[in-house]
Formats: structure tokens, C-alpha cells, sequence
């Protein structure tokens, strides 16, 4: 994830009246950890919350995504998956008005005070890698599990994948970070499977913006091209201030590229290298390129680009049911953001881990907050529960071990998702659809 | 520099290979620092006396390489792209040139006037119901008609604009100490920025230009010409040579560089110095504009903040061309688009901006007075 | 004078109006007075000399009068007019020519585009013709070298030029600062006789002369100036054999 988001009004909250309609759900999300207890002996009430830029700039990709998390509690309670335990939800806003959306110091003085609430066991969020940076270590520190559904900055879990994040000083205490999207490394790897598995390339030329998702990503592209058998024929690392790119596509041409990879975003030049390439060359790029501003600045050239960007679920069947029941439930398509599954499928892991937690406490919640909070943690790292986007498992990073992204192209004036593609831990690329 | 010895001077002792240097006072002088010192020396003031021959050399080095190792095709579209980048460099370059030769002031500004002008032209081509624009796709004669207005209207705009600033800012610090002007014109620069920001909004807008002038022009080999580049080029080809007939004949040409010259003398001579010095204002400015304009038609998007980078290159441009000196603006400015280009494509396009800054340094050290120059020290 | 230009000229001044005069004139340069109490009358037609040491205020003087310098105290008059505190492009075109000290070409234009200048108030292209025929005839030199850079000329030439650049103006009152400095021997007596020649043409001069021998010789009156005041004024024959004026600035 960009760390930035564009500024977009404000959506209407539609929340309140939701809540009434939680009760026409008929889905209980499969469960891994049950074991057939019915837990109906449990008693007492287990806190989740969620931490997510809601107002400001953000305001696109984080309502709906607590929406969906949200959704997911209530549906939880309905179908008693705690038997006689209830869950409490609480929704914390990360984005200030100082910043126009998110904030990593909001975000760290909702862990903050998330932590000191002994009844909270876990949290979903955040989305910005920036404020993941400075939640991680309250989080860490207070044993509380946390699970993103859109951070994509591989520091945040590898070491040395950043040089901008000192991954080891993020977790001074427990390991307690989760999520359920792909790094940047797996976006590398699907843009590479895409470059040269469906389009066939041999020679790219890749073009970064300077920045560090830009030529993080770019990297990782140059990388897993080059295992997979193709040639980078060249790269040039530009400031996003960078309006002319003719030099390089010059070059580009005469090393003979079949394509231009650019890793940064539209707003570095993404769309302006696109309007200055020549129509027969394609440019191919990640997360940061798919917006309008990329459409507008590439301008009759837009056609024919194609970008990885979020994994778009709504094509998988083991989503349609979400997407029904938010329908129902918030009277949104819930496809505006692809991130929304996301929530969705972080907070039933969560439960699930909870409720995993309480059946191996003979059907109790751990009276002593932290043990709770430990187990929580100890048993999302064995978690594979089948959710809306697919199987969600963590690997001994808090990784996802089934990371997806999307490839979008222009159709008309607009992105369209073409395909998901998803990665394994090994880095293997299959079509999931 | 000078050969002559500071340190006879103060009383100090010089050694028989005339070390001048204060820095070696003391116990720093062993022999061997001695020895690089004078080798550096020499060094030194060989650069200086043959820097155009060096940077020509340089130049023609680089695309020599080019066409080696990349083949007459890469080397044609790179001097293309260099001669495209370079008109534009020049019409700006040109502007700080003839204000700084004529109130000794870095308008800092002068780049951000670039920039709202390209948005002038924007605003024209787009108001009257698009009446502009659907002139200049209509037909080849509606083009031309829709150039003459675009041209004339955004250059009047802005040569008002570049007027309107210097009444405001830097009139009344005319006779002030260098500093408060410079200050005056880098704030002048944000305010622009600032206004352009809140106005236009912080992304790329799209001019939506593309159609008015499209295809090839010409094919030389492999290399096409589309006609955008010819017509970048012949623009600020054309405007140059007028504005260099237009200093050399004209009275106020001529009261223009007098004033630049010698401001008091020119008001001995009656010569109307506020009325001076707005109009180069206006026709720096206006040049800009056109600047901005052939800019938008070649790249059909502009930005709020696209006038601070260029504008520094432009002024690069300026000094290299020897401030003051406006054809040397014009030639300084494809000797950048050259160096730009070509930098970027041998050594890495992450270089071309540090290429540039190290060009200007190296003007400013050992050729103050540029390729064909003035001298700024003089002068200051 | 038969005064075509399109920029006005004043009247002719009664008879018994001074063409100049300076009241009771203070300049100040920041913290250090210049001038004090200045007082001094160049009347129609005459060549009036003022002399004086380095840094007595004789060029204070000129640029005070043609308003390059303003004075905090006191009134400059032309034909009666006050002319202090307008601009110096003002006065210029009320017919004050002023060749300044150093001579202040503009040095990378060419000789033809220096007097070019000094005609720039003027419309009258007959008359900006006549005068060029005029500056050439006077100054054979300046017309050989009429399309070489002014920078490049030799210092006699150079002050051949500035003069002709101010005559260009068609000035009523032309003030000329130190004509003969730098000059060969031989130069100083030509651009002297062009001084007198230009003064019989009907314009008054008020020049400053180091050499205060030649400049008493060429001047009817003369001024003596010494710290910024007025030490003695009177006929040049006068000042001449005073002890005072010889002792000091006659080298006797």
C-alpha cells in the first residue's frame, strides 16, 4: 500500500441503521478451530476493535473496510460462535484533521489506549504501512495481536527488505503483527509472473521514482524478472519531480525492452511516462500507478497499460456470500475498495483464533488479559481458516502465506481488475481468478 | 582568480614555487601537499582558460559514445529529445537572463511565471466554451489562428504578470542591499506556487492539447520527428532571433541594454529606467509564457511546481550562457538540454539533475563570466 | 535655440533668470555631508568652472543638479524652477546634459548607439540627424569609430563620445565632469576648443576641471570648492591671480 492516499469528500456514513439488519445472515464462516464444542457454557464478553483511517483524504478505502470487519462481529454474535460469549466492538479512527487522513500518531494513541483495555484481545488494522511503523511496537510491547488488511511494505515483517525500516526495532516485545495482503515482494513476483508467464517478455527496462515504495518495488520487479528467465535491459531512478522521460524510452527502445516497468506512483510520473512512450511499447506497473491520475496524465496513450493493485475478490465465489450479506446489510456494493473482503477476512480470523483460545480454556475465556492476549497470538500463527478471499494463514512472520494481487487494465476510461493472481510462500504465481 | 601573490603582501614568506595559498600557512606545507597543491594550481587555471573547449569536447565525447555504443538511431533521438527539452530551457533561461542583467536580481519567480502561464494558456484554450480549442482541432488554418491567439493572449498575460511583479516587489528594494530583493523574489516564488496549488490543485491537469498538433513530421533514418518537435524548436528558434533583433534595432531595445549597462547614465540620457526595466519584465516574461505554452503542447500536462525544477535548470542555462547575455541564455540553454539528455543517457538518467547543479558549480568557479559572458563580478 | 524636439523645453528665461541656481544646497550621503550650504548661479551663456580638490563636492554638485543625488536642504533651480527631488530622467529632459565623471559609456554598445541614447527623449529624427552631423563634425574621431564598441575606444575618445552623447540631448545646460582626466596633453587642448566651440554654439556649460589653469582660461566665472562649501567665487581672471587660488589649486 501507497502511503498516501488521494483525497477524495468524505462518504456518507451509512453505519447506525445497519446494525438492525445483521440479524437476516444466514452464513456461518467454516470453522477450523471449533472442535464441536458448543461453547454455550462461556460467559463473559471478549472486546476486538478495529484501528482504520475513517475521515480525511482516507476516506475511500477505510469506512468500508470497517464496515466489512464490523459486518463480521455482528455475524459472529449472531451465529454464537463464542456460544454464550459475546464480543464487544470497537472502532478507533487513525486519520487527524492535521494530516487530512491517516496519522501514525493517532494510530499509536489508539494501540495505546487499545492496550491498556484489558478486556481488547485483538485488533484489525491499520491500513497505511506509515502508521503500521508506529503502532507495531505498542502493540508489540502489550502482547496484542493486530491484523492489517492492507499493508504491503515488506519491512513491516522482513528484515532487511526496507531500508527505510528497522524491522527488528518495531517489535521490542512479542511478535503480535499479522496480515492478510501481500508484500511488495509478492506484488514483485506476480508483476514478474504477469511480464513474463501471460505477455510472453524477455526484456524489460525499469524505471523507479526514488521513493521507497518505488524502488522497493522496483526491485523486487527487477528481481524475480530476472529469475524467471527474462533480461532488464536497463533502469533509471528518477525524482517524482520528473516531467520528461524521453531520454529513457529512447534508451529503452534502442536496448530493445518489450516493456517499460515504472515503480512508483502517478502522482512521480507513473502516467506522464505513459504519454510519452509510443503506443506499440507497454508500460507495466504496481499499486501506485492505478488511479485517475494515471488515466489523465497518460491521456490517449492510457490504453493498453497494466498494473498489479490490490487483490480484487468480487469474481470469487467464495466471496459472493460477503458481498451479499454487505449489500444487504449496508445497502453498498462494498467493491469500491478491494481491500474491503480484506477486513471481512481479518476480523473471522481473529475470531477464530479467539475462539480457538477459549476452547482449549475448557470453554472459558483466560481470566488473565495477557495470557488471553498471548494465546490469541500463539494461535493465529497456526490459523488457516477459509474465508471470502481464500485461505488465510499467517507464516512466522505474520505473513499471509496465500497473498494475491490483481491485474487491472483500462477499459474505456476506467481500471477493471482482468485477474487475481495469488503467490505462495515459495513465490509461485497461480491464477485464482 | 589571480596569479598574484596575497601572501607577498601580508609579509609572508613565498617559496620558490610561488605557493599563494594562506591555507598552507604553517605545517601544513610538506612537500607532497605542496606538490598536489600546484598541480592543482595548474589544473585549475588550465580548466579555466580552456573551459568551452573542454565542455565542447565533453559534449561532442558523450555523443560520440552514444553513437558507438547505441547506434545512430539512439544518438539521433537523444539529440531530438536534447534539442525539444533545450528550446524550452532557452525560452526561460532567457528571461532570467535579461533580468538579472538589467536590476542584477535571480528572479526566483521567473520559473513559477513559466508555470502559471502554461495554466494561462490552460484557461484560454479552454474559456469561451472551448472556442480556442475546437479552432485549433477544426482545421490547419484554424490552428494557425488558434496559435496566434493562444500565443499572444498568454504572453500578454504573463508579460503583465512578470510586470505587475517587479512593480510590487522589487521596485522600491531597486536601490536596496542584493539580499532583500533575493528574499522578495523567492517569496514571490512560493506565493505563486502557493496560488497555483490552491487554484489548479496539487496533481498533474491534463492541457487535453493532444490533437492540436500530432503526426510525424519527418523521418531521418530510424529517428521520426514528430511535429510537436519541430514546432518546439522553430518556436523558440524564431522568438529568439526576434527578441535579438528586437535589443539590437529598436530604441527601447537599446535603452534596455543601456540601462542594463549603466542604469545612471541611461537616466542622464532621459532614459524612462521604470518604464525600462518593466518592459523587459513584460518580454521576459512573455517569453516564458511561450515557454509554458510549447511546453503544454508537448507534454499535455502541466503542474503547480513544474516552473521551480526547470526554472533552476533554465537559470543553469543562464549562467552558463553568461548572465546578462541573451543569446548566450539561448545557446546556454540546448548546451543544458544536451548535457541533460546525454548525461542522463550515459551515466543514468538519476544523474542528470546532479550533472546540471555540478555544471553550474563549475561555471560559477572557474568561468563566472560563462561561455560568452558578462562578468558577474564585475558586475556585482 | 530653435527647439524642435517633442519633448517641451522651458521657455526661455527672462533675461536676469539665471539658467542654474543652486540655494543653500546640504547633500548627505548616509552619515557624511557632502555639501554644505551650496550656493551658486550659472547664468545664460556662460562657461562657469568649478574647482576644487579631491573630494571638496564639485561632482556632488553636478549630480545634485541633475538629480542623481537629492539634496536634504536647499533649492536647485533651472530658469527658475525648483528641479530638486524630480528624477533624474526628468531633468534630463528639461535640457540638462550632464557628461559624468569617468565618463559612464555604455561600453559593450556600439559609438553610433551610445549617441543613439543620448538623443532617446527626442522624436525629432531630422534634428537627432542634424545633431549626429553636428557631434561628427565636431569630433572627427568619434565619427571614424561610430560602429566600434564604446570599451574598446581610447580614453580621449571615449570622453570625445560622452561629451557628444550629451550634446545629443540638444541640452540648454550641459555639465561636464573633469574632460580632460586621463587625456593626453595635445587631446585636453582639442576637447577644450570643442568646449568653447559648443559654448558659442548657445549652450551654457558648468564644468568641473582638476586643472583649474585651463579651466579658469576657458570659464568666464569660477567657483572654488573646498569640503563642501564655497571657499571663493568671482570672474576667472579674478581667481586667477588671487594668492589664495594660486597657492592652492594653481600650483605656485
Amino acid at each position: 500500500m501507497i502511503l498516501s492516499k488521494r483525497m477524495l469528500p468524505i462518504l456518507g456514513v451509512v453505519g447506525i441503521a445497519a446494525l438492525s439488519a445483521c440479524g437476516t445472515s444466514t452464513t456461518t464462516p467454516s470453522s477450523s478451530g471449533g472442535g464441536g464444542s458448543s461453547l454455550a457454557s462461556c460467559q463473559g464478553s471478549i472486546t476486538v476493535a478495529t484501528d482504520l483511517p475513517l475521515t480525511g483524504g482516507d476516506a475511500t478505502d477505510g469506512p468500508p473496510v470497517e464496515k466489512a470487519a464490523h459486518l463480521a462481529v455482528t455475524q459472529a454474535n449472531a451465529n454464537k460462535v463464542l456460544g454464550g460469549c459475546t464480543l464487544k466492538y470497537v472502532s478507533k479512527d487513525d486519520a487527524t484533521v492535521l494530516k487530512n487522513g491517516h496519522d501514525p500518531a493517532q494510530g499509536a494513541a489508539n494501540f495505546t489506549a487499545l492496550s491498556s483495555d484489558q478486556s481488547v484481545v485483538g485488533v484489525v488494522g491499520p491500513f497505511n504501512s506509515s502508521v503500521a511503523v508506529a503502532e507495531i511496537p505498542v502493540a508489540s510491547q502489550n502482547h496484542l495481536a493486530m491484523i492489517s488488511p492492507a499493508n504491503t511494505n515488506p519491512g513491516l515483517t522482513q528484515v532487511g527488505t526496507n531500508p527505510d525500516v528497522n524491522t527488528t526495532s518495531l517489535y521490542p516485545g512479542a511478535k503480535t503483527y499479522f496480515r492478510v495482503i501481500g508484500t511488495d515482494i509478492t506484488q514483485g513476483q506476480i508483476l514478474s509472473y504477469v511480464a513474463t508467464k501471460e505477455l510472453n517478455f524477455t526484456k524489460a527496462y525499469s524505471i523507479d521514482d526514488q521513493e521507497t515504495y518505488g524502488k522497493g518495488l522496483s526491485t523486487f520487479f527487477q528481481k524475480y524478472f530476472a529469475a524467471d528467465g527474462g533480461t532488464i535491459v536497463g533502469t533509471a531512478s528518477l525524482p517524482g519531480t520528473t516531467k520528461d522521460f524521453h531520454t529513457q524510452v529512447a534508451d529503452a527502445q534502442s536496448k530493445g525492452a518489450q516493456v517499460i516497468f515504472f515503480g512508483g506512483t502517478s502522482g512521480n510520473g507513473c502516467g506522464i511516462l505513459r504519454s510519452q512512450m509510443p503506443a506499440s511499447l507497454p508500460e507495466l506497473g504496481g499499486d501506485g500507478c492505478q488511479d485517475n491520475k494515471f488515466i489523465s496524465d497518460a491521456g490517449s496513450n492510457a490504453l493498453g497499460s497494466q498494473v498489479t493493485s490490490a487483490p480484487d475478490a468480487s469474481k470469487l465465489t467464495t466471496a459472493t456470500q460477503f458481498y451479499t450479506d454487505f449489500k444487504s446489510t449496508y445497502n453498498e456494493d462494498g467493491t469500491e475498495s478491494p481491500y474491503t473482503p480484506y477486513g471481512f477476512d481479518a476480523m473471522n480470523a481473529l475470531i477464530q483464533a479467539i475462539k480457538a483460545v477459549i476452547v482449549a480454556n475448557h470453554d472459558q475465556p483466560p481470566s488473565d488479559s495477557q495470557t488471553f492476549r498471548d494465546a490469541v497470538v500463539a494461535q493465529l500463527h497456526q490459523i488457516s481458516y477459509s474465508g471470502a478471499t481464500g485461505t488465510v494463514a499467517f507464516d512466522a512472520n505474520g505473513d499471509t502465506t496465500h497473498a494475491g494481487f490483481s491485474l487491472y487494465t483500462i477499459n474505456g476510461t476506467k481500471w477493471a481488475p482482468k485477474e487475481l493472481l495469488t503467490a505462495d510462500a515459495t513465490g509461485k504465481v497461480t491464477v485464482a481468478g | 582568480m589571480s596569479d598574484e601573490s596575497p601572501a607577498a603582501a601580508d609579509g609572508m614568506l613565498v617559496d620558490q614555487r610561488g605557493l599563494t595559498s594562506r591555507s598552507h600557512r604553517g605545517a601544513a606545507s610538506s612537500p607532497a601537499v605542496v606538490a598536489t597543491s600546484t598541480v592543482l594550481r595548474q589544473l585549475y587555471s588550465l580548466v579555466q582558460r580552456y573551459f568551452p573547449q573542454i565542455l565542447v569536447a565533453g559534449i561532442a565525447l558523450s555523443i560520440l559514445f552514444v553513437y558507438t555504443t547505441g547506434g545512430l538511431t539512439l544518438m539521433g533521438e537523444q539529440i531530438k529529445n536534447a534539442l525539444v527539452l533545450g528550446a524550452i530551457y532557452a525560452l526561460v533561461a532567457i528571461g532570467y537572463t535579461m533580468v538579472y542583467g538589467i536590476i542584477e536580481l535571480i528572479n526566483f519567480a521567473h520559473g513559477d511565471v513559466f508555470a502559471l502561464s502554461s495554466f494561462y494558456a490552460l484557461i484560454i484554450a479552454t474559456s469561451f466554451g472551448g472556442f480556442v480549442n475546437s479552432l485549433a482541432t477544426g482545421s490547419g488554418i484554424g490552428l494557425l489562428v488558434a496559435l496566434v491567439i493562444l500565443f499572444v493572449t498568454t504572453m500578454a498575460a504573463a508579460g503583465f504578470t512578470g510586470m505587475a511583479i517587479e512593480r510590487v516587489a522589487y521596485r522600491r528594494l531597486r536601490d536596496a542591499p542584493r539580499l532583500a530583493p533575493l528574499i522578495t523574489a523567492i517569496g514571490v516564488s512560493f506565493l505563486l506556487e502557493g496560488f497555483m496549488l490552491v487554484k489548479f490543485g496539487a496533481d498533474n491537469v491534463p492541457t487535453k492539447n493532444d490533437l492540436w498538433i500530432t503526426g510525424t513530421a519527418l523521418t531521418l533514418g530510424k529517428v521520426s520527428i514528430a511535429w510537436t518537435d519541430l514546432f518546439v524548436f522553430a518556436t523558440a528558434v524564431a522568438l529568439m532571433f526576434t527578441l535579438g533583433a528586437f535589443v539590437r534595432i529598436t530604441t527601447l531595445g537599446k535603452a534596455m541594454r543601456a540601462t542594463a549597462q549603466d542604469r545612471n547614465a541611461s537616466l542622464l540620457c532621459g532614459i524612462n529606467v521604470n518604464r525600462t526595466i518593466s518592459a523587459t519584465f513584460f518580454i521576459g516574461s512573455a517569453l516564458a509564457a511561450a515557454g509554458g505554452i510549447v511546453y503544454s503542447l508537448n507534454y499535455h500536462s502541466i503542474q503547480w511546481s513544474l516552473g521551480y525544477r526547470l526554472g533552476i535548470i533554465a537559470f543553469t542555462a543562464a549562467v552558463l550562457g553568461g548572465i546578462g547575455n541573451i543569446v548566450g541564455a539561448g545557446i546556454g540553454g540546448f548546451v543544458i538540454g544536451i548535457i541533460y539528455v546525454f548525461g542522463g543517457q550515459l551515466a543514468g538518467g538519476e544523474w542528470s539533475d546532479s550533472l546540471i547543479f555540478a555544471i553550474l558549480v563549475i561555471i560559477l568557479t572557474f568561468r563566472p563570466t560563462g561561455l560568452f559572458g558578462v562578468d558577474v563580478t564585475t558586475r556585482a | 535655440m530653435t527647439d524642435t524636439a517633442a519633448v517641451p523645453r522651458q521657455a526661455p528665461a527672462p533675461s536676469g533668470v539665471p539658467v542654474l541656481e543652486l540655494r543653500d544646497v546640504d547633500v548627505s550621503y548616509g552619515r557624511v555631508q557632502a555639501l554644505r550650504g551650496v550656493s551658486l548661479t550659472v547664468g545664460e551663456g556662460e562657461i562657469v568652472a568649478l574647482i576644487g580638490s579631491n573630494g571638496a563636492g564639485k561632482t556632488t554638485t553636478l549630480r545634485t543638479i541633475s538629480g542623481l543625488v537629492r539634496p536634504s536642504k536647499g533649492e536647485v533651480l533651472l530658469r527658475g524652477q525648483p528641479i530638486q527631488g524630480m528624477g533624474a530622467e526628468a531633468i534630463a529632459r528639461l535640457g540638462v546634459g550632464h557628461a559624468p565623471e569617468g565618463r559612464r559609456l555604455f561600453s559593450r554598445m556600439t559609438v553610433r548607439e551610445n549617441l543613439d541614447m543620448g538623443a532617446y527623449s527626442r522624436k525629432d529624427r531630422a534634428g537627432i540627424r542634424d545633431d549626429f552631423e553636428r557631434v561628427f563634425a565636431l569630433f572627427p574621431r568619434v565619427k571614424e569609430r561610430s560602429s566600434q564598441l564604446a570599451g574598446s575606444l581610447s580614453g580621449g575618445e571615449q570622453q570625445m563620445v560622452a561629451i557628444g552623447r550629451a550634446l545629443m540631448a540638444r541640452p540648454t545646460l550641459l555639465l561636464l565632469d573633469e574632460p580632460s582626466l586621463g587625456l593626453a596633453p595635445i587631446v585636453v587642448d582639442s576637447v577644450f576648443e570643442v568646449i568653447r566651440e559648443i559654448n558659442q554654439g548657445g549652450t551654457t556649460v558648468l564644468l568641473i576641471e582638476q586643472n583649474a589653469l585651463l579651466a579658469l582660461n576657458t570659464a568666464r566665472r569660477g567657483y572654488v570648492l573646498e569640503t563642501g562649501e564655497v571657499a571663493t567665487q568671482g570672474p576667472s581672471q579674478e581667481l586667477l591671480h588671487s594668492p589664495d587660488v594660486q597657492r592652492a589649486y594653481l600650483g605656485m
